[in-house]
């Protein structure tokens, strides 16, 4: 435990050492500049991070933040007087509130109309810094003195430190709030909103706290950058350092602080390191020799596809031949950077960070974190004593149409309390639309939905999940991107109390909670049989162990009612066996049960009631075996009963 | 502002807009097949332009200038997919965003260093004076803007309706493996949707470049704008992107008079960010229904 | 190369090291870009003179002649480029001066780390006059020089051109850059100065990259302005005339010097012809120095026409001052070549003219001590058929006079 402490946090302390020395040993004012510059560019890409290593969206809008913090704090200085403090808070206040505005019209949207709307807002705000010459001095651009902080007038180098100094605290603080429940409902927001919403963690909230952070940083990376250059202009904040900077986050590495800083470097460094040919050869050679290496490798033990394994080799083969051949490299700027970002995207998609610290754990042997000692089941999901027989959900004659099409056309029904409630029906009668509405994904389009006697909230997944209904999904909605442990402990409720508020967390204060939301989610697990798979990465388990994995996420809500859609689709006689004797574990905790399903074993072996539905409408309600034998059952199922025939009873399977 | 006035900038802005209106039609072509766009689609246009204007250079006659510029944006078209979208298509992930963009970025540097930086008129054959149609001057260039767009938005038309191959464009896009259990390969229904798509950017290029001289920076000019007609009118909208770049346009022109040029921008920017914000999938586009 | 690598490897930064025995003269400005022009012409114009200076074995200094070498840097006319270029230069080890810069807001934004180092700084070909008025009342010393025509000259010129042509309705066209705004400036100015004989009936914007001029030429044209005086850069200039062509608006351009680069002449093409601008050089061979001068470039860059003749030939009359400035101080210390140049004693035999002590000690009030243009180098030049040539004969017989000297 020690030693893995030692490991990482000693590469972190060494970095920042080093930074802070390198001005002491090399007196050179133009070094020392661009290293301040790399330093600011590494706060701002930790910020644009944000959104697009754990949000996964394409961000386009930093460079605008960088720009309007670099003018409000220019303007305070200029036209207010106002000194460093004030002038950086100022930058960071502004661009936090526009960081929030934006994210509002932006909140429906994902991936390409994401992109655009954040390019647009950095289009407008070059427009507006540009058109208002009374404010800014538009394309003349306005000039400031780097004011004292705190009755000191700084020099190049102690204003150096203070941009070392910011960096070190915002990479702490960021490392407190990735590796908290904030920083996994990023993640979840990522891989499913529908389900991030269904486990009660707010889309919404998280989505506008994660763009208001990244452009806080973004505002405060742009008054270092004011006080820096002293000189600001409209056109240096388009479109095309957006890119760069996007293109920096990649090439580092997304979801890293390392490859934030890395990218930061590169972004800082580059042009110089394209003017100095010898440099450039080498680091491109280097480049070349890596693709190749990974490349190879790749083919031979068949991880990569034949692009991914040839497309980065072609791509650092004509950086490198290519560099060779033009009389200046510099021309070629956006050429090589492209070339160099090719090759990682499509070959390491980790980025280089990525790349690094696998091959660099492997080399160190860097230990795992220690497990901690899952809880005792009463505390992750405590038994219910539920009074049987009163109702607990409630459906009057519900109904949803789409278009012409009536999905569920006036049904009316109840779920007992403490009961397992079934629901079957033949394709396409309504059944997962049903339990969409319930459940919020869908606006009922009349009737009514009770719970305990209070209606429901009606088409909000997050509300509804807040009322204690949880459910699955017919089709997996995992999130892929974590493992099975972070899937449960996004979704355990009542966990997060400090977690919840941001600056407690950016001051590390909700460490006590992870670890009790790790115990508690171990031991969830371990209720479904996956605890010996705890790290195991979502997207690599089974599909049966996915399955169980959703359900132990559901039951982390320690939910009133679990809904289950069609849990055992695809699942293996052996894992259906299980999961039954599963759903009737939970079941014995008190939770009231909804389940879809198309097996008629495991409709029979664990129902109570069982409704069914036909083309929308309840066409029959009662025990298993009342269902089963219900005329209009068989003939939704089997087809119309010719008379003078008896109805065969249906096969056991 | 006189009739006169505001009539002459609708018109010449509308006309403009159509050119919008046919590089957000080369983004409804692969959005339809793959559910994916070039974000590097101004340097097609950009590129093809400069490669076009090097044909006329050396003395290639401005009537065959036409179908090889064409071609050429059909292999850059081809190249994109295969470079940078196939990947992430077969992946089933958004990549294709960063690795449009970063395509993009590098066919701006070529460009930058093979024809140099400066914007470059190029000629055309067709007369620059300007004639009176109802008391608006425009000239006959601008009016072979208007031709060139309808032109080739009704052949790619008619050829996605009455053609089997481009049913197929509808039935990759709906379900790629679906379309492919029927013996549609949807890696060929894609890559000439990419083909189409980079026609009709280097046609952009061609009828605008007149207006507008050729330079690396005239990507970035464009872009944004047939971004905004592409989504405001929805990417699946067909023709309604002719009637959003046409009133995008004629509103810039009105807004660079009534706000001053620097303004011009910014009504057709906003309306962008309210469509997103009310209407995501546009005007004329259809209402997605979540399925779980 | 160990004690090479060392600051490498820390700082990732190429600095080029240097041979101990040439003069390090450094030459910036826009090589690429809507300014190219005239930063390229420069840069060449001074290569010229430079390889001339070269051949004849070097510049003297001291006892003996050392060779100029040169470090080129582009700031694309970018202000942040001009940062770090300037922050680079300025921790130079024995940069013995920079000749260059043409935008502006790239010298407000850099030359004060020269200046900070006292770095010698010829600026040319241009940059707006605020590159020298931004050290009024400020520096005690100043060893920042400017070669090029004052903006006010020009200003002063075009007004009274349009008052010449008889002109009395006018509308003002400028960028919105430094150089656009402080032109604008300059023109209401002296219209004012000059007794308010023009009537302004329309003052117009545009951002650099702009190509619709639809809405600008429309309102001038509804004012009913006779001439268009405008302040902007190759580009714009071109999209103005060809607009201004398109809507039948025969009003001619008299504006500052810029409207003589190549890339508005090439872009308007005939739309350009009767441009009418000031200029310090006109590339016709009216005297021996200038036909040699001509015939030179063209033959070292294989072109018939330089881009930006003005460019070129402060250029190569820079360098030429310049190396005076050193071989009066003996030294290739950018301190003592300051303050040679403060006090020349020798004429310089330029391609414009020969300079008589062109610059004074710097005195913090008075901006011409280091501008060393005035009234009498300019003239007015005309665009016609591709080529600049004099508006008006009388200024061909004077120039000739001027360059020949005593």
């Amino acid at each position: 435990m020690w030693k893995r402490l030692l490991l990482i946090r000693g590469a972190e302390l060494l970095m920042f050492a080093v930074l802070a020395a390198i001005p002491v040993a090399v007196q050179n004012s133009y070094a020392l500049g661009l290293l301040t510059l790399l330093a600011i560019y590494g706060i701002l890409l930790i910020g644009l991070d944000v959104t697009v290593g754990y949000l996964g969206q394409v961000n386009l809008a930093q460079a605008a933040f960088l720009g309007l913090g670099a003018y409000t704090a220019a303007l305070c200085v200029t036209k207010l007087g106002s000194l460093m403090l004030v002038a950086t808070l100022a930058a960071i206040v502004v661009c936090t509130i526009l960081g929030a505005l934006l994210a509002l019209p932006s909140l429906r949207l994902e991936g390409p109309q994401f992109a655009l709307a954040t390019l647009s807002f950095t289009a407008l705000t070059v427009i507006v810094l540009n058109e208002l010459e009374w404010l800014t001095g538009g394309a003349q651009g306005l000039s400031l003195t780097r004011p004292p902080i705190l009755g000191h007038a700084l020099t190049a180098r102690e204003f150096y430190w203070l941009c070392v100094a910011l960096l070190a605290l915002v990479w702490v603080a960021m490392r407190n709030l990735l590796a908290s429940q904030w920083g996994r409902a990023f993640e979840a927001l990522r891989d499913s909103p529908i389900a991030t919403d269904a486990m009660g963690v707010g889309t919404y909230r998280h989505k506008v706290a994660a763009f208001a952070l990244g452009s806080a940083l973004g505002g405060l990376a742009g008054a270092l950058y004011a006080f820096n250059f002293q000189y600001l202009q409209p056109q240096a904040f388009t479109y095309e350092l957006t890119v760069i900077l996007l293109l920096g986050v990649v090439l580092g590495g997304r979801k890293s602080l390392w490859g934030a800083f890395v990218g930061a470097s590169l972004v800082a460094l580059l042009p110089n390191l394209l003017s100095n040919r010898l440099l450039f050869e080498v680091i491109s050679a280097a480049g070349f020799a890596l693709a190749l290496f990974a490349g190879i490798r790749g083919l031979f033990r068949k991880t990569l596809g034949p692009f991914q394994a040839i497309a980065p080799i072609v791509a650092t083969g004509v950086l490198v031949f290519g560099g060779l051949l033009v009389s200046n490299t510099e021309d070629w700027r956006k050429a090589i950077f492209s070339l160099m970002l090719f090759s990682v995207v499509v070959g390491l998609p980790e980025g280089l960070m990525g790349f690094a610290s696998k091959f660099l754990s492997r080399l160190f042997r860097i230990p795992e974190a220690p497990r901690p000692a899952p809880s005792p089941l009463d505390r992750a999901l405590p038994a219910r004593s539920v009074g049987k027989g009163g109702p607990m959900l409630e459906l009057r004659d519900l109904k949803r149409y789409f278009g012409g099409v009536k999905a569920v056309d006036g049904v009316t029904t109840t779920v007992r309390a403490g009961e397992i409630h079934g629901l079957i029906g033949p394709n396409g009668s309504g059944k997962s639309t049903l339990v969409n509405v319930v459940s919020g994904l869908y606006t009922p389009t009349a009737g009514e939905m009770l719970l305990h006697g209070h209606p429901l909230p009606r088409g909000s997944l997050y509300k509804t999940a807040q009322d204690g209904v949880a459910r699955t999904f017919q089709n997996l909605q995992l999130f892929t991107g974590m493992t099975a442990i972070e899937n449960v402990m996004v979704a355990l409720n009542g966990v997060y109390k400090r977690s919840r508020s941001l600056p407690l967390v950016l001051l590390g204060l909700g460490r006590v909670e992870e670890k009790r939301a790790e115990a508690d989610a171990l031991a969830l697990l371990e209720f479904v049989g996956l605890g010996d798979q705890a790290r195991t990465p979502a997207k690599d388990l089974t599909y049966g162990a996915q399955r169980f994995l959703e359900i132990a996420r559901a039951i982390a809500r320690k939910p009133e009612v679990l809904i289950l859609d069609e849990p055992a689709a695809g699942l293996s006689h052996p894992d259906m066996h299980r999961q039954m004797e599963l759903i009737e574990r939970v079941h014995q905790r008190g939770v009231t049960i909804l389940i879809i399903e198309h097996h008629m074993d495991v409709i029979s072996e664990l129902c109570d009631t069982v409704t069914v539905l036909d083309g929308g409408k309840l066409i029959a309600e009662g025990s298993p075996d009342e269902v089963k034998r219900h005329p209009k059952v068989v003939e939704a199922y089997l087809g119309e009963v010719d008379v003078g025939e008896k109805p065969a009873a249906p096969a056991a399977r | 502002m006189t009739l006169s006035i505001f009539a002459q900038l609708v018109v010449s802005g509308a006309l403009i807009g159509l050119v919008y209106a046919l590089i957000a039609y080369g983004f409804q072509l692969t959005f339809a097949t793959s559910k994916s766009i070039n974000f590097g689609q101004g340097e097609l246009v950009m590129v093809s332009a400069f490669f076009s204007l090097t044909l006329i250079t050396v003395g290639l006659p401005y009537w065959l200038v036409i179908p090889c510029g064409l071609l050429f944006g059909a292999a850059l078209g081809l190249f994109v997919e295969r470079a940078a979208v196939r990947l992430a298509l077969q992946q089933k992930s958004e990549g294709w965003i960063l690795l449009t963009i970063i395509l993009g970025l590098f066919f701006f540097s070529l460009a930058e260093n093979i024809w140099g930086r400066d914007d470059r008129p190029f000629p055309t054959p067709i007369s620059q004076t300007a004639i009176q149609i109802l008391g608006v001057d425009v000239t006959p260039v601008e009016l072979s803007v208007a031709v060139g767009v309808f032109a080739i938005m009704g052949l790619i038309e008619v050829f996605k309706r009455q053609t089997l191959v481009g049913k197929a464009f509808e039935a990759v896009s709906a379900d790629p493996d679906a379309g492919e259990l029927m013996g549609i390969s949807a890696t060929h229904t894609v890559m000439l949707s990419y083909a189409l798509s980079g026609i009709v950017a280097a046609l952009a290029g061609i009828l605008v470049s007149p207006i507008t001289t050729v330079g690396p920076t005239m990507a970035s000019a464009l872009i944004l704008k047939a971004f905004s007609v592409a989504v405001v009118a929805g990417l699946e909208s067909g023709f309604g992107v002719v009637i959003v770049g046409m009133f995008l346009g004629a509103l810039e022109g009105v807004a660079s008079f009534a706000l001053g040029s620097g303004w011009r921008e910014v009504p057709g920017l906003i309306l962008l960010i309210l469509a997103l914000a009310v209407r995501p999938t546009g005007i004329f586009g259809k209402a997605i229904i979540r399925k779980v | 190369m160990v004690r090479r690598f060392v600051p490498l490897l820390l700082s990732l930064v190429a600095l080029p090291t240097f041979a101990a025995d040439t003069l390090k003269l450094a030459i910036t400005g826009p090589f690429t870009g809507g300014s190219a022009p005239m930063g390229a012409s420069m840069r060449d114009g001074a290569r010229l003179a430079i390889s001339e200076i070269n051949n004849a074995g070097g510049v003297q200094v001291g006892a003996s002649k050392m060779k100029i070498e040169v470090i080129e840097r582009d700031d694309e006319a970018k202000n942040e480029r001009g940062a770090l270029i300037a922050q680079e230069m300025a921790s130079m080890p024995g940069l013995s001066g920079v000749i260059g810069s043409v935008n502006t807001g790239v010298v407000l934004a850099g030359d004060r780390h020269l200046q900070e180092k006292g770095i010698t700084k010829i600026i040319t070909p241009a940059a707006g006059s605020a590159s020298m008025t931004q050290w009024v009342g400020k520096a005690p010393e100043l060893s920042i020089f400017r070669f090029a025509a004052h903006d006010g000259i020009q200003a002063a010129m075009v007004v009274e051109e349009a008052i010449k042509r008889k002109f009395t309705k006018v509308a003002i066209f400028h960028d919105a850059t430094n150089y656009g705004v402080s032109g604008r400036d300059d023109l209401q100015r002296e219209i004012k100065k000059q007794g308010d004989k023009l009537q302004v009936v329309a003052t117009e914007k545009f951002n650099i990259g702009d190509k619709d001029m639809t809405a600008q030429l429309l309102r001038a044209k509804s004012g009913g302005a006779e001439a268009i005086l405008i302040w902007a850069i190759g580009p714009e200039l071109a999209a103005v005339a060809n607009g201004k062509t398109k809507m039948g608006l025969t009003a001619p351009l008299i504006g500052g010097w810029t409207l003589s680069m190549s890339n508005f002449i090439d872009n308007a093409g005939k739309n350009g012809n009767g441009a009418l601008m000031p200029q310090t050089f006109i590339e016709e061979p009216i005297t021996p120095k200038a036909k040699a001068f001509i015939d030179a470039y063209h033959k070292a860059y294989g072109v018939n026409r330089i881009p930006s003749a003005v460019s070129a030939a402060q250029g190569y009359d820079a360098v030429y001052i310049f190396a005076a400035a050193v071989k009066q101080a003996g030294s290739a210390d950018t301190h003592k070549i300051k303050g040679a140049l403060e006090d020349l004693k020798e004429p310089v035999q330029g391609v414009i003219a020969t300079w008589k002590h062109p610059y004074a000690k710097w005195d913090n009030k008075d901006v011409e001590t280091h501008e060393a243009f005035r009234r009498d180098h300019c003239v007015m030049g005309m665009v016609q058929d591709g080529k600049v040539v004099f508006a008006h004969d009388e200024d061909k017989q004077r120039l000739a006079a001027l360059a020949k000297g005593p």
